[in-house]
């Protein structure tokens, strides 16, 4: 039962993701996608550091190796 | 003799087009699915190919799609996934009671041990990667 909450929440989460991407990539959206998200997180920087590259740099690279190393 | 600047067209470079970028992504990421969890392989595989992403990234080397100013309110919809999977995520961690309450984790390691859906991943991970790096 336990099970079965867990894998349907997850599959509700990227669901919601995949959802949210087709509506941000409509015409006329005033949604942005994924990765005009990103983009603009990546503008971030304090100084001359590109905090929000490196963060979200970071952050992927670190899910990779989490899913696909170990 | 300069060129009128309406007729100047920048020309992808070759590397940079898909039917280049893609079959080699596709190459690297065969390789990455034929390492096993945990061997010494698949950690230098994953820390080589996500360095190299991460210097070609953090360098001016790469040409850059334009980042937008500012968002639209309607941005605000992605908190929508991100709370749903921390919800789930944060729950299955916290309690830590295995199989019976599974992290996402924990449910794609079964996944992930075949050959095809592993390389699969590898190219979801590097493909992403790539877009961030020319975002």
């Amino acid at each position: 039962m336990m099970r079965a909450l867990a894998i349907g929440g997850f599959v509700t989460a990227l669901a919601l993701f995949a959802a949210i991407e087709w509506l941000a990539r409509r015409e006329g959206s005033r949604i942005p996608t994924l990765g005009e998200v990103c983009a603009y997180v990546m503008r971030y920087e304090v100084g001359s550091v590109p905090v929000g590259r490196i963060g979200l740099f970071g952050f992927w690279w670190w899910l990779g190796w989490h899913f696909l190393a170990r | 003799m300069e060129q009128p600047r309406d007729l100047v067209v920048d020309m992808p470079r070759t590397w940079d087009r898909p039917a280049v970028s893609i079959p080699v992504l596709l190459c690297l990421s065969l390789v990455g699915g034929r390492f096993a969890s945990f061997s010494t392989e698949a950690n230098l595989y994953t820390l080589g190919t996500g360095g190299v992403l991460i210097w070609l990234g953090l360098s001016n080397r790469m040409p850059r799609r334009p980042a937008p100013e500012r968002l639209h309110a309607g941005a605000a919809w992605w908190a929508l996934p991100v709370v749903v999977f921390g919800v789930f995520e944060g729950a299955t961690f916290v309690l830590a009671v295995g199989d019976e309450f599974p992290t996402f984790s924990r449910l794609a390691d079964p996944l992930l041990e075949g050959h095809l859906v592993r390389s699969g991943a590898w190219f979801a991970w590097l493909a992403a990667f790539w877009g961030l790096v020319r975002r």
